[in-house]
């Protein structure tokens, strides 16, 4: 604990750093930035290994009840997953700040982003929690319109995550309050004490509007919208963060409202919840194939992701109200240990996807191509957080998903039909999810990194900064290693998962290098995997040197005999998502047009063809927009009764208190 | 023809010639058994393109010993060449040449991709097939016969 609040003095000291004269500014902050998340990891990772669980309170810093800190293992869990990001974010900054996000507003930001997201799973009152929340939510809104002068999409972003997250900040609160006043108190531990003798319909109420605002804040379908957009506006370390760690701050809310403090509650909850994660997991990974902007396919994937560790938090909800915690304990631990997993990937992806804009300045994957040879390392590191996000052996989303199946297939034990059924679907949606996600993959890497480069400025692209490397490098490290030897973080993660849930004590893998599940049928190991993949990948390569001994003989590209051949006649990405997106097409519902202009002299001339492809969020169009464009009108009906005269406000003044005192009267 | 009783066919041969001496072109066997090939027009009248797809119709059907016409350079054994080389294809021969892995048969198919034909002084011929690449195999004829390519095709296939 004394780790952590250290930490977070100094994180407050890293914003303090923005007073410093502007080429020492952003280096000395970002260095105290990375120094806060080492504390904060370490104070984190001492706590998880030891299982305490420590307080710290003081009356001085807010008004009310003040701060209240608590340090338990769930808590510790994802401070520890922020802290990596925040450190590699804060290192890779270091290359990547340069113009408006040097100034004195983008370094304070940054520090106190950072800081409040260390912060927000200590907190222990709904006071201290909405707090930090709100300090994240409003860092974040003010990194992302850092760059707002560059790119005019920035303020759109801005509008839609402001929205989106204040409303689930008012959502959250309200739940919150609502425990509060049904308990007597504000800090967590009066919560948890009351909360089995609020009434059901209480407690079901609270959750909504708390799962509202998390889920919102996690991406679930339908609350997602701000996502797409504010993930790829974002300077990449912010993006990196939000979807690396703010993101699963949400998952952090639902364990611990739900499971935590109204222990569990009713089975229909934890079927929702499994519902908007199976829901999030298709549509994410759907539009992820369907993009072609690199860091929007990323913020897709996001979703895709969460919708997977919502399913494991869904099915272990489940199983825990319907009597069988040990299954319980085994898909927390999946769901948790994917969200550590998701960090360092989807990290590495955001921060690799950064260095790749920043060298080529484009973030369309139809301008980019070529990158291999240039930017090696960048394209190394995309290469393998890649491999991890779409679950090969050995890497870590391989891990990952191969407890969250056995969770889901070990719950089929289960009596219950509704269960039995939702874990079914949750099976269906993983496997179905986890093949889109390795065609959307394949796209970025393919059509993105390799190949010949399709323009000017990716042909120009250079290798980035050396700290921006070693922060991606940083990031891509866990890729392999929790793939490798999963068992490294295996007992810390289900001692958070059971200190999320009130689940039984024993953990339910076995302790070791490997994955072997105690209590249930299924083991594996992942580095005997990966030594029998290298063993093979040789054999076949020492084969083909023997065997296929012949002189190689260069020849160009097949363009089918074309005379001018181009780079940009290359695959693109939009055609590569075509045929997906042909077969979804009453999901994602893709605006074609065709458009052909006919030369003047006659109609069976024609002058130019143009096609054009775009593929909206369609939850966006028709949940969203209607709903906009009925605050418009409301809006432009309204201003009909403000013509700016000082008599017509007095008037309505006037007739106010009139009205007023008639009532009263 | 006459048709066999169920007994006798029970215990006939099979109703196809038999199989030519191997090709001097192909003498060491490569392509034996499979012979994928990539058509190129490369300035024909089309005479050519009727007979070879009558050639691989049922009538004549080469499919069936092993020849196989595909659609990319990429995926073929060789060329089949057809037409004295125009300007306009002169460009796209060489480059689909250049696609074909090594080792690589070309058939020359019909008198004008064997000695320039009909058009060998026409205006647009830029030059002869031979000024390109040696053909391995040559099928004279204007057009050939279907019976004539298939034959040829087996001569590299041995079936």
């Amino acid at each position: 604990m004394t780790l952590l609040l250290l930490g977070l003095a100094l994180g407050a000291l890293a914003a303090a750093a923005a007073a410093l004269p502007v080429h020492l500014r952003v280096p000395v902050s970002c260095l105290l930035v990375a120094g806060a998340c080492v504390l904060a990891f370490l104070g984190a990772v001492a706590e998880l290994r030891s299982g305490h669980v420590s307080t710290a309170h003081t009356a001085a810093l807010l008004p009310m009840n003040g701060i209240e800190l608590r340090l338990d293992p769930l808590a510790a869990l994802f401070i520890a997953t922020t802290a990596f990001v925040g450190f590699a974010a804060a290192i890779y900054s270091i290359g990547y700040a340069h113009g408006p996000l040097r100034s004195r507003t983008a370094v304070v930001s940054f520090a106190l982003f950072v800081t409040s997201l260390l912060c927000v799973p200590a907190a222990s009152s709904v006071a201290t929690l909405l707090f930090a929340w709100e300090m994240m939510a409003v860092t974040s809104l003010l990194l992302l319109l850092a760059e707002h002068r560059r790119r005019a999409q920035a303020l759109d972003a801005a509008r839609w995550y402001g929205a989106m997250t204040q409303a689930g900040a008012a959502a959250i609160l309200l739940g919150l309050l609502l425990l509060a006043a049904h308990s007597g108190g504000q800090d967590f531990t009066a919560i948890r004490a009351h909360a089995p003798s609020i009434s059901i319909p209480i407690r079901s109420i609270a959750f909504v509007l708390v799962l509202l605002g998390f889920a919102s804040k996690a991406g679930a379908v339908p609350l997602h919208v701000w996502l797409p957009r504010a993930h790829p506006e974002a300077p990449s370390p912010v993006s990196a963060l939000m979807s690396g760690a703010m993101v699963s701050l949400g998952i952090y809310g639902i364990i611990r409202v739900g499971g935590d403090l109204l222990d569990g509650g009713v089975l229909w909850w934890w079927l929702v919840v499994l519902a908007l994660g199976v829901v999030s997991a298709l549509y994410g990974a759907l539009h992820a194939t369907a993009s072609s902007d690199l860091k929007r396919l990323l913020a897709y994937s996001t979703i895709d992701s969460m919708g997977l560790v919502l399913i494991g938090v869904g099915a272990a909800g489940a199983l825990r109200t319907t009597g069988h915690p040990h299954a319980a304990t085994l898909s927390m631990v999946a769901a948790l240990f994917f969200v550590v997993a998701h960090a360092s990937f989807k990290g590495c992806l955001f921060l690799a996807a950064g260095a790749a804009e920043r060298a080529t300045g484009t973030r369309d994957l139809d301008r980019l191509g070529g990158l291999a040879r240039p930017m090696a390392a960048t394209t190394v590191l995309f290469c393998v957080a890649a491999l991890a996000v779409i679950a090969l052996p050995p890497f870590s989303g391989f891990a990952g998903e191969w407890l969250l199946l056995q969770g889901l297939l070990h719950g089929f034990s289960d009596t219950s039909t509704a269960t039995v059924i939702a874990l079914l679907v949750g099976v269906v949606a993983l496997a179905l999810a986890a093949g889109l996600t390795a065609v959307a993959f394949v796209k970025a890497l393919g059509i993105g990194f390799l190949g010949r480069p399709r323009t000017q400025g990716a042909a120009e692209a250079r290798e980035v900064a050396p700290t921006m490397r070693l922060a991606m490098g940083i990031l891509a490290l866990p890729c392999l290693l929790l793939g490798l030897v999963p068992g490294l973080v295996i007992p810390m993660v289900a001692r958070a998962a059971n200190a999320g849930f009130a689940l039984p004590s024993a953990s339910p893998v076995v302790p070791g290098a490997g994955l072997d599940l105690s209590g249930f049928n299924g083991a594996i190991e992942p580095a005997l995997l990966a030594i029998a993949i290298v063993a093979g990948l040789g054999a076949i390569w020492m084969t083909l040197r023997v065997v296929a001994n012949r002189a190689t003989r260069r020849a160009e590209a097949w363009g089918s005999g074309r005379e001018v051949q181009t780079a940009r006649m290359q695959y693109t990405a939009t055609a590569f998502g075509e045929p997906l997106q042909r077969v979804f097409t009453d999901v994602l519902r893709p605006d074609n047009d065709l458009e052909v202009t006919h030369a003047a002299e006659s109609r069976f001339y024609t002058q130019a063809v143009t096609y054009s492809n775009r593929v909206d969020d369609a939850v966006e169009r028709s949940l969203y927009r209607p709903v906009i464009s009925a605050l418009a009108w409301w809006g432009t009906v309204a201003r009909r009764a403000q013509n700016g005269s000082v008599h017509r406000y007095l008037a309505f003044s006037f007739v106010a208190l009139v009205i007023v005192l008639v009532v009263l009267a | 023809m006459r048709p066999r009783s169920a007994i006798r066919s029970l215990f006939a041969t099979p109703a196809t010639e038999p199989a030519p001496k191997p090709d001097e072109a192909d003498s060491d066997g490569r392509f034996r058994g499979s012979l994928q090939l990539r058509h190129v027009d490369a300035g024909s009248c089309n005479g050519c393109e009727l007979e070879i797809t009558s050639a691989f119709a049922p009538t004549y059907d080469a499919g069936r010993y092993g020849a196989r016409l595909v659609a990319s350079p990429r995926h073929a054994d060789g060329l089949l060449v057809t037409g004295v080389v125009t300007r306009n294809m002169d460009g796209p021969l060489r480059k689909t040449l250049d696609a074909v892995p090594e080792p690589r048969v070309v058939v020359a198919c019909g008198d004008c991709a064997v000695s320039g034909g009909a058009f060998a002084d026409g205006y647009g011929v830029a030059s002869r097939l031979s000024d390109v690449i040696a053909a391995d195999v040559e099928i004279p004829g204007c057009p050939p016969h279907p019976a004539a390519i298939t034959e040829a095709l087996r001569g590299l296939t041995g079936r």
